[in-house]
């Protein structure tokens, strides 16, 4: 007697729904990422007016002669917007750049130091990341007010403890391999394995790493503008514009909207392509 | 080991770890001290008003000994006033830090139940509706909060101004007697934190729903609703929570910011006032009261993940 089974109705996966199906290229993301930061960098430079130089009433309507309107000091909200994505850029790109270095020296170093004085060293690393990143930034901020070394210093120390656990695990792992060990039994001196047989077998989870303090690095300092940290001034920068011209937000929308809509564009296309990144080194995007 | 002796180790190592942060905080806020007077005396005032104001403020001495005074007097619940309008630290605490709480709270309540729901959905379910919300929730982590609120404040209190931009509590009232104020920070807080929560519900069910222990359930006719809480839920909660713990510090930045965009009588817009103005100590008393905040929320996810991981073990 045959018995027939009834098919599957729904039922649960066999995949894990961590494995994409459909690999897309990050090249895409990649060409809209460089494309924003591009802008954000090279902006400054075709601005129509001087991005602080008082040239109309507060909070007027875009027109012809003010694309985007006027700011609540009566500044070019187009000139403004195109000036102030730099220092969040580069603040990001350097407290990223920092951490980056902190993070792989630390990493490394754990995991070349014995078991015992790498778990030490990251209990302390740990012990720095229950620190919340905003309260690293504030904190800073309130002890060297004004300074940009110590807002990037701020965010390279927010990010760089999650850094070198991720580096440490991945040096960990090369470091246990066949490989190595075949390495050293040869000979060869921990430089010349640390050179030709960690690192470069690091350099992918690094990359990873990075594009992921990067989301965290632009978060921080956009937020930082926000808040009024690091060198205040007139300078435009599109999170203080966010906070100056919210208050008037019944009078004029365009101040507060366009580079709030610049770092949405911004923080989504580094996001999207750290997640891609992330998604081909086969890893959930953490 | 017995949960006594769990909690009392975890506790004592909570207690050494807010002690050294303390003296980083301290550290960091006080190598300057300089500036603090500036503050206090105004840039321009003379070199002996700057002594006098030095001296009264106790900033000529070493600091090292200020750190020592310091701690004794918070240990005894004096965290010292702060430069501007000469209030107590602990006061200022007392009063703003149960707004933030209630703000906290709320968004909790949200969140949780919502989050459960989605991570349980998008685990087992996978395909096209996991993929849309595991990239709407990525992508939402990654814009900033106060980008969120000021959107939600373009929508619902300007275009369709149904809610109050700024977040008006009357003098000596608390945020309940406005119920409404609330509604625009709680949003914002909850799109932040039920983006991160769902992401992590999702890869804590989806490592149980891949376990034999879920696959035999399911060859015995297990499936649904039945599948997802009475064997995934339990098991998948322990890690759950113990992951969702570690987002508390990103969520006191996430409130400070949105305090701030709404001008809500909160702990993180004291303190971005007082980073502001410079007063000394009152970033340190509230950087340090916030780490601890921290510590006590890490500690609880400890033991909630310890008490729902001796489920998972009975369980199994």
């Amino acid at each position: 007697m045959t018995t027939i089974l009834a098919p599957p109705g729904r039922r649960v996966r066999d995949n894990r729904p961590d494995t994409p199906r459909r690999r897309r290229s990050p090249l895409i993301t990649g060409a809209g990422t460089l494309l924003v930061i591009l802008f954000a960098l090279l902006g400054p430079l075709v601005a129509p007016y001087s991005p602080t130089a008082q040239l109309a009433a507060p909070f007027q309507q875009p027109d012809g002669q003010f694309l985007l309107g006027t700011d609540v000091l009566g500044r070019d909200v187009a000139s403004r917007v195109l000036g102030g994505g730099r220092t969040i850029v580069l603040t990001a790109l350097a407290g990223t750049a920092a951490a980056g270095a902190v993070g792989m020296a630390a990493g490394v170093l754990a995991a070349l130091a014995s078991r015992r004085s790498g778990d030490l060293l990251l209990r302390c690393v740990d012990a720095l990341a229950v620190l919340p990143g905003l309260l690293v930034v504030l904190v800073l901020a309130a002890g060297f007010p004004g300074s940009h070394a110590a807002l990037v210093a701020a965010v390279a120390l927010a990010t760089a403890p999650f850094s070198t656990r991720v580096l440490r695990a991945a040096a960990d792992t090369v470091l246990r391999s066949g490989y190595v060990e075949a390495a050293l039994a040869r000979g060869d001196g921990r430089w010349a394995v640390l050179r030709h047989d960690v690192l470069p077998n690091i350099a992918g989870p690094a990359l990873m790493d990075t594009a992921l303090r990067l989301v965290a690095s632009l978060h921080l300092s956009a937020t930082a503008g926000f808040l009024g940290l690091g060198p205040g001034g007139a300078a435009p920068d599109w999170g203080r514009m966010v906070s100056e011209n919210v208050p008037g937000a019944a009078l004029a929308v365009t101040p507060f909207l366009a580079p709030a809509l610049l770092l949405v564009l911004l923080s989504v296309a580094v996001g999207l392509l750290a997640g891609r990144l992330a998604d081909r080194a086969g890893r959930g995007a953490a | 080991m017995n949960l006594a002796a769990f909690v009392g180790r975890r506790l004592a190592a909570a207690t050494v770890l807010l002690v050294l942060l303390s003296a980083v905080i301290f550290a960091a806020t006080a190598v300057l001290p300089g500036d603090a007077v500036s503050a206090v005396a105004g840039v321009d005032a003379s070199a002996a008003r700057r002594a006098e104001v030095r001296a009264e403020l106790g900033l000529d001495r070493p600091a090292a000994e200020r750190y020592a005074d310091w701690v004794a007097g918070a240990v005894q619940g004096d965290l010292g006033r702060g430069f501007v309008g000469d209030r107590p630290v602990t006061e200022v605490l007392a009063t703003r830090l149960p707004n933030s709480l209630l703000l906290a709270g709320l968004t909790l309540a949200i969140t949780a139940p919502l989050a459960t729901l989605l991570g349980l959905w998008t685990g087992l379910r996978g395909g096209g509706a996991d993929r849309f919300v595991s990239t709407a929730a990525q992508t939402l982590a990654a814009v900033p909060e106060f980008v969120i609120a000021a959107l939600l404040v373009a929508v619902l209190a300007v275009w369709l101004e149904i809610l109050p931009r700024v977040s008006v509590i009357p003098l000596g009232g608390t945020p309940l007697d406005v119920p409404h104020a609330l509604i625009l920070p709680v949003l914002t807080l909850s799109a932040v934190g039920l983006a991160v929560a769902t992401r992590l519900l999702r890869v804590s069910v989806t490592d149980v729903a891949a376990s034999p222990y879920c696959e035999a359930a399911r060859l015995n006719g297990v499936r649904g609703v039945r599948l997802a809480v009475r064997h995934i839920l339990p098991n998948a909660a322990g890690p759950a929570v113990q992951a969702l713990t570690l987002t508390t510090g990103a969520l006191v930045g996430s409130a400070v910011v949105v305090e701030n965009v709404f001008d809500y009588p909160g702990i993180g817009r004291e303190l971005q006032l007082a980073v502001a103005a410079r007063d000394i100590p009152m970033v340190q008393g509230i950087a340090t009261a916030l780490a601890g905040v921290m510590l006590a929320v890490l500690l609880a996810g400890d033991i909630c993940a310890r008490l729902l991981g001796a489920r998972e073990g009975h369980r199994r």
